[in-house]
């Protein structure tokens, strides 16, 4: 019983990942504001996206944007990331240039 | 012993001496300071004017990686007693200091000097902070080389 119980939340949960989305938070600073045209926009993402698939939605919603996605920094709660790297649930993002303080 | 640590993004002016006073301990006997300012007239690559530059951060992850900056320098030269790392962003105009690197240490011949070079390399780095650059010209954003790194 036990063991129907929990395939049977896995599978629950399986489904729940595949049809919920995800509320995100994007945040854009420098040029990539500038072409965006604003500072931060919400956004629902399916779960599980990649930062990979979520630069090539960015640059499919927002052509301005595209070819600044070539060489954008990317970062999930304030930390760098990757393509690879899987959206968590109600992430910060943000996108921007290399930086250039000092 | 509690080494100071102090990392700031400000929009009012970077105050050297309250700064210094805070990372001085009574076993001090050594400061490097580093500040860049607002460079009016640059004559090095494309020369050109500046009339103000426009920065702007990403505040609460570029406190963050301030931090850790503060953290490799702490790895690298144990000797650094405290440090202090603050940029400052708004409109800035010529010969005004933009940013400021302290640390401090018991002597000179410590590390100290090379600790504030590393600690200005790596905020050009890895710190999300942007600047604008306004010249007679027209306006352009200064975008930097540095592409970070997984962990970075």
């Amino acid at each position: 019983m036990t063991t129907f119980l929990l395939n049977h939340d896995e599978a629950r949960l399986r489904i729940y990942k595949k049809t919920s989305m995800n509320k995100i938070k994007i945040l854009f600073f420098a040029t990539i504001k500038d072409k965006a045209g604003t500072k931060s926009i919400d956004l629902d993402i399916p779960n599980e996206m990649t930062i990979k698939q979520l630069k090539e939605k960015l640059a499919a919603e927002y052509p301005n944007l595209k070819e600044s996605m070539k060489a954008v920094l990317m970062t999930i709660n304030r930390e760098y990331a990757f393509d690879e790297a899987v959206i968590p649930l109600n992430a910060e993002i943000a996108l921007f240039p290399p930086v250039s303080g000092g | 012993m509690n080494f100071p640590t102090i990392y700031s993004i400000t929009e009012t002016e970077i105050d050297l001496n309250d700064l210094l006073a805070k990372i001085t301990l009574s076993s001090t006997g050594a400061a490097a300071i580093f500040t860049g300012m607002v460079r009016g007239v640059t004559s090095r690559d494309t020369p050109h004017e500046t009339i103000y530059l426009e920065y702007e951060s990403y505040i609460p992850m570029a406190e963050a990686k301030m931090k850790q900056v503060a953290d490799e320098i702490r790895q690298k030269w144990s000797s650094i007693e405290g440090i202090a790392i603050v940029q400052r962003i708004g409109r800035l105009y010529p010969k005004t200091p933009t940013v400021l690197i302290a640390c401090t240490a018991a002597h000179r011949d410590t590390g100290v000097f090379e600790a504030a070079r590393y600690g200005i390399d790596r905020l050009k780095e890895i710190v999300p902070i942007w600047k604008k650059e306004v010249g007679p010209k027209g306006e352009e954003w200064v975008e930097g080389d540095y592409f970070p790194k997984a962990n970075e």
